[in-house]
C-alpha cells in the first residue's frame, strides 16, 4: 500500500510540475508559427478569382488582423476553454480532428510498439545468453538494417510485395476496407470498437489493414530496445544474483526470465517510453504511405500550408502525451523495482 | 486439450470472415465509383473560403446550378465547352435582346434531397448570397457583372430574371461555374444565426442541395461517400446518374495511388505523377486521357518592376536561353501542349487566343546579344523559386535553367519554398524569378489578361503595369463583334510577346488514369472530374 501511495504521489507531484512546461511550449508554438515565413490568409484565398479583398476576409476570419498580443490573449483564453482554433485545412474544430485522429494514430503506434517488444526482448535475450555467437550477429544484422531502412522505404516494400506482388494484404488505404462500414466510435479504437460491435469480420478488415503499417513501423524501432535489452541483460547474468542462483541449481528458465530479465528490464521500459512518444509524433512518413489518418500526417500537411491553428493544437497534444507518458514510465518503475519509490 | 479448442475457434472465426467478405464486396463494386487523390475535400460548401478543387468537384454533384457547360472535342478529347451552355436546373432561358436580361425558366419537376421543390426564391436566396456573404463567389461572379443582390428577380415560383448593367458575354457562363449553386433555402434559412445571416457554418458540414449525388459520410481529409439521387434526371440524356456510389479517398503517397489503380482497386486517379503514368500507359491495361489543360499555364516569371527584370532585353535575353524541349521533358515527360518553338510568319501572332506557342526557342546567341543590349554582357545573379507541391515537376525544370542560364553569365541560386511561403512571397511580390501557373475557369483572352497582366494583386505575376494591356482587355471584355474581339486578342499577343513580360512554358496534361471499363470522362473547367459523367461500359 505504501508504496503504490508513494508512486501516486511522486507522479502527481511530477504532473504539476509539467504544467509551467506546457505552458511555454504552447506559448512558444504560438509565436513560432507566426514567426515563421508564409501567410495562411495567402495561402487560403487561393481560389482562381481570389484578391485582396478575399486575403483580409480570410485573415479577418482567422482573427490575424489583430495585434499579435491580442492574439496570444484570445487564443489562451480559448485553449483555457478547451477550444483549440478551426483548421482552414479540414474546415473543422482542431479538437475535433485531433480527437478522431489520435486513437488511429495511439492504435497504431501501440500495435507496432507491441510487435517491437515481442520481437525485440527474445531477441535481445537471445543475443545476450551467446553473446559472440552467430545468434548475437544475426540479431545485430536484423537490427542494423531495421535501422538502415528509412520506414517510407520499407513500407512501400511491403506494399509492393504483400499487396502489389502477392495480394495478401488489403489496399494499403486507411483504417480499414472503404467498403467495410465502420463501427459506432466508443473509444476510437477500431479493434476494440469492433469487437464491442460484435462485429467479428469489420474486426478482422481492421487488423488486417493495421499489420503493414505496424511492422513497417516495428522494424524501425526493433533496433534501440534489442540493443538495450541485451546490454542490460549481459549487465545483468554477470551479476552476483545470478551467479547465485546458479548455484543454488534453480532452472535456467527461472534463472533468466524471473532473476535476470526482471532485474534488466529498467532501461528497457524508459527506452520503450521514450520510443513511443517519438513514434507517435515521427511515423509520418508511415501514415504518409499507409494513407493513415493520423495526428502527425495532420500536422505535418497544415504546417506546409501556415495553417497555424492544427499546427499549435499538435504540439500542445504532443507535450501532454510525453507527460502522461512519463508518468505511466514512473508508474511502471515502481511495479518493475520497488526501489525506484524511495528515489 | 484446450489448446486444441482455441486453435479450432480461432481456424473458424478466420475461415467466416474469408469466406464471407469478398462475397458482400462483389456485388456493390461495379455500380460503384472509387476515386482516389493525394488532395481531400474540405467543405460541402465550396463557397467557403480556403475551399480545396476536391470540394469544388464533389459540389458539382451535389448541387445544381441554373446552367451547365456543354462538352466538345479538343483533338479528340473530350472537353467542357464554354460556348455551348446547356440548361440544368433551368428548362430553358433566354437572353434579351440588348443583352442585359438573362431570364430562366426552372424544370417544374426539381427536388432538393429533402424533397421539396426547387424555386425562384432559392435561386435568388443562393445568388444574393453569393454576392453578398463573405464567400468565394463573389469575386467570381463580379467577372460576370453581377455584383447585387438588386439584379436578382423572382417573376413567379419557376421564372427568374438577372438584370445586367452591360451586356456582358460572361454573365451567363458564370452561373455554370461552382460558386453559382443553388441552395435548398428554406433547409439553410433554418439553421442561420444572427452572427451567421448565410449559414456559412452549417452549410459548410451539411449538404442542401438538388444534385445527381448525396452525401452519406463526409471525413475531411479522409473521404466522402455519396450515394446516388435516384430523382436526379438532370444528366444530358435525362437519366439518374450513373454510378450508385460515389467514393472520393484521400490516399497521399501518389505510389499507393498508381499501385491501387493498377490492381483494379480504386477506378479513376488523376494526379499520378508522370513517370508512373507513363508507366501504367506503356503497360496498356488501363485507359489513359491526357488532355492539355487548356484553361491553364504554366510560366517562367520574371518580376518587371525588380532589377534587372526590369529591363525588357533581360527578359528577352532570358527567353532565348531557356532549353524549352530539355525542360518539357524533364519537367512532364512530354505531357502537355508546348507554348514555345512556334513561327509566326511575318512576326504577328496568328491568333487572338490565350495562351497561343510563341515564337521563342533555345537561341544562345541570341541571347547573349539582348543581354548585351540590356548593358549586362557579364550576366548577374538571381534566384529561381518553385514551391514545394509542384517540386516533382520544377524541381528538374529548375535545374535545367540553371545550368543554361550559367552559359550566359546568368548565375541562378535554386531556392525551394513550402506552398503557404511561396504564395506569401509572390502576393508581396517579393520574388524576381520563379515559376507558377495560373488557371482560368472562363478561359477568355480579355479575362486572362485582365486578371493576370493588371493591378497590383497577387495573380499579376509579372507585375505587369501596361496601360496599352489595360485599355484593350477592358474594351474587349464588352465586345459583342466577334472579328474585332479577335482582332484585339492578336493585339494583346503581340504586345505581350514584344515586351516579354513572362514567358509561358506550355499546358500540362491532366492525365486521367482509369479502370478500362469506364467511360465518358470529360476535362473540366475544375481541372476535377465531373463525376456525374462517368460511367461503366
Amino acid at each position: 500500500m505504501g508504496a503504490i501511495g508513494g508512486t501516486l504521489i511522486r507522479a502527481a507531484r511530477r504532473f504539476l510540475s509539467s504544467l509551467p512546461a506546457l505552458f511555454g511550449v504552447l506559448v512558444f508554438t504560438f509565436l513560432l508559427m507566426r514567426v515563421l515565413p508564409g501567410d495562411p490568409a495567402v495561402f487560403f484565398a487561393s481560389g482562381p478569382n481570389a484578391g485582396k479583398e478575399e486575403i483580409e476576409m480570410i485573415r479577418k476570419q482567422l482573427g490575424l488582423d489583430k495585434p499579435l498580443p491580442d492574439q496570444l490573449a484570445i487564443y489562451l483564453y480559448d485553449v483555457g476553454r478547451g477550444n483549440l482554433g478551426r483548421s482552414m485545412m479540414t474546415g473543422q474544430p482542431v479538437a475535433k480532428d485531433l480527437r478522431e485522429r489520435l486513437p488511429a494514430s495511439l492504435e497504431l503506434t501501440l500495435t507496432a510498439l507491441l510487435i517491437a517488444l515481442l520481437s525485440a526482448v527474445p531477441l535481445g535475450v537471445l543475443a545476450a545468453l551467446r553473446p559472440g555467437s552467430l545468434v548475437d550477429h544475426g540479431v545485430r544484422l536484423f537490427c542494423s538494417l531495421g535501422v538502415c531502412v528509412p520506414t517510407f522505404v520499407s513500407g512501400l516494400l511491403l506494399i509492393y510485395v504483400f499487396y502489389y506482388l502477392l495480394g495478401l494484404a488489403p489496399d494499403p488505404t486507411g483504417r480499414v476496407d472503404v467498403f467495410t462500414t465502420q463501427p459506432t466510435a466508443h473509444t476510437g479504437f477500431l479493434l476494440i470498437d469492433f469487437v464491442l460491435a460484435g462485429d467479428l469480420d469489420g474486426w478482422w478488415a481492421a487488423a488486417r489493414q493495421l499489420m503493414l503499417p505496424a511492422l513497417t513501423m516495428a522494424l524501425f524501432v526493433i533496433a534501440p530496445l534489442a540493443r538495450i535489452t541485451r546490454a542490460s541483460m549481459l549487465v545483468s547474468l554477470g551479476s552476483d544474483f545470478v551467479r547465485t542462483a546458479r548455484s543454488v541449481g534453480l532452472s535456467r528458465w527461472r534463472i533468466v526470465v524471473t532473476y535476470a530479465l526482471r532485474n534488466a528490464v529498467l532501461p528497457v521500459i524508459t527506452i520503450a517510453g521514450i520510443v513511443f512518444s517519438t513514434m507517435l509524433g515521427a511515423n509520418v512518413l508511415v501514415e504518409k504511405v499507409f494513407s493513415w489518418p493520423g495526428v502527425a500526417s495532420y500536422a505535418l500537411d497544415a504546417l506546409l500550408v501556415s495553417d497555424y491553428a492544427p499546427v499549435q493544437g499538435f504540439v500542445l497534444l504532443m507535450a501532454s502525451v510525453f507527460v502522461v507518458v512519463n508518468l505511466v514510465i514512473d508508474i511502471l518503475y515502481g511495479i518493475a523495482d520497488p526501489r525506484a519509490t524511495v528515489a | 486439450m484446450r489448446l486444441f479448442i482455441f486453435r479450432y475457434v480461432i481456424a473458424a472465426v478466420v475461415a467466416a470472415c474469408v469466406i464471407s467478405a469478398p462475397a458482400a464486396h462483389a456485388q456493390s463494386r461495379a455500380e460503384t465509383l472509387r476515386y482516389v487523390t493525394g488532395a481531400s475535400v474540405n467543405t460541402l460548401d465550396p463557397n467557403m473560403p480556403g475551399t480545396t478543387r476536391e470540394a469544388f468537384a464533389l459540389s458539382m454533384g451535389t448541387y445544381d446550378r441554373l446552367v451547365s457547360f456543354g462538352r466538345k472535342q479538343l483533338n479528340g478529347k473530350w472537353v467542357f465547352d464554354l460556348d455551348t451552355i446547356t440548361g440544368e436546373l433551368a428548362e430553358s432561358y433566354s437572353v434579351s435582346s440588348d443583352g442585359l436580361k438573362l431570364t430562366f425558366k426552372l424544370r417544374p419537376d426539381a427536388k432538393f434531397h429533402d424533397g421539396s421543390p426547387v424555386t425562384a426564391e432559392d435561386v435568388k436566396w443562393s445568388l444574393d448570397r453569393c454576392v453578398t456573404a463573405p464567400v468565394l463567389g463573389k469575386a467570381q461572379l463580379l467577372t460576370g457583372s453581377m455584383t447585387s443582390a438588386d439584379q436578382f428577380k423572382v417573376i413567379d415560383p419557376l421564372t427568374f430574371e438577372v438584370t445586367l448593367p452591360k451586356p456582358d458575354k460572361l454573365a451567363l457562363p458564370n452561373l455554370a461555374t461552382v460558386y453559382a449553386m443553388i441552395y435548398n433555402s428554406r433547409l439553410a434559412k433554418a439553421h442561420v444565426t444572427e452572427a451567421d445571416p448565410w449559414g456559412i457554418n452549417w452549410l459548410k458540414e451539411n449538404e442542401a442541395g438538388s444534385g445527381a449525388y448525396i452525401v452519406e459520410s463526409f471525413r475531411p481529409g479522409e473521404q466522402v461517400i455519396a450515394k446516388r439521387n435516384e430523382a436526379w434526371t438532370r444528366g444530358t440524356p435525362d437519366k439518374p446518374a450513373f454510378f450508385k456510389r460515389l467514393i472520393i479517398q484521400t490516399v497521399p503517397e501518389p505510389a499507393t495511388r498508381a499501385n491501387l489503380i493498377e490492381r483494379g482497386d480504386a477506378d479513376l486517379v488523376i494526379d499520378l505523377q508522370a513517370s508512373d503514368v507513363q508507366a501504367l500507359e506503356a503497360k496498356g491495361k488501363l485507359k489513359v486521357i491526357s488532355t492539355p489543360q487548356y484553361n491553364a499555364v504554366t510560366f517562367i516569371s520574371m518580376n518587371n518592376r525588380i532589377a534587372p527584370f526590369d529591363n525588357i532585353n533581360v527578359r528577352r535575353a532570358i527567353a532565348f536561353a531557356l532549353p524549352y524541349d530539355d525542360m518539357f521533358k524533364a519537367a512532364l515527360f512530354g505531357r502537355g501542349a508546348p507554348m514555345f518553338g512556334a513561327i509566326w510568319a511575318d512576326g504577328k501572332p496568328p491568333s487572338g487566343g490565350y495562351p497561343i506557342p510563341q515564337p521563342v526557342k533555345l537561341d544562345l546567341d541570341k541571347a547573349r546579344a539582348y543581354l548585351k543590349e540590356a548593358g549586362m554582357p557579364d550576366g548577374f545573379a538571381t534566384t529561381f523559386s518553385f514551391n514545394v507541391g509542384q517540386a516533382s515537376s520544377a524541381e528538374p525544370m529548375a535545374a535545367l535553367v540553371k545550368e543554361s542560364l550559367e552559359k550566359i553569365g546568368i548565375k541562378v541560386d535554386i531556392q525551394k519554398l513550402p506552398d503557404a511561403q511561396m504564395s506569401t512571397a509572390i502576393n508581396e511580390k517579393k520574388l524576381p524569378f520563379f515559376t507558377e501557373g495560373i488557371v482560368a475557369w472562363l478561359p477568355s483572352t480579355d479575362y486572362f489578361y485582365r486578371n493576370f497582366y493588371t493591378g497590383n494583386q497577387r495573380w499579376n505575376y509579372s507585375s505587369t503595369d501596361n496601360a496599352e494591356i489595360e485599355r484593350i482587355a477592358q474594351a474587349a471584355r464588352f465586345e459583342a463583334d466577334k472579328a474585332k474581339y479577335e482582332e484585339e486578342g492578336r493585339e494583346l499577343n503581340a504586345i505581350h510577346f514584344d515586351q516579354m513580360f513572362q514567358i509561358p512554358l506550355w499546358q500540362p496534361a491532366q492525365d486521367a488514369v482509369m479502370a478500362a471499363s469506364l467511360d465518358g470522362y470529360v476535362y473540366q473547367f475544375t481541372r476535377q472530374v465531373d463525376y456525374r459523367n462517368l460511367s461503366r461500359k
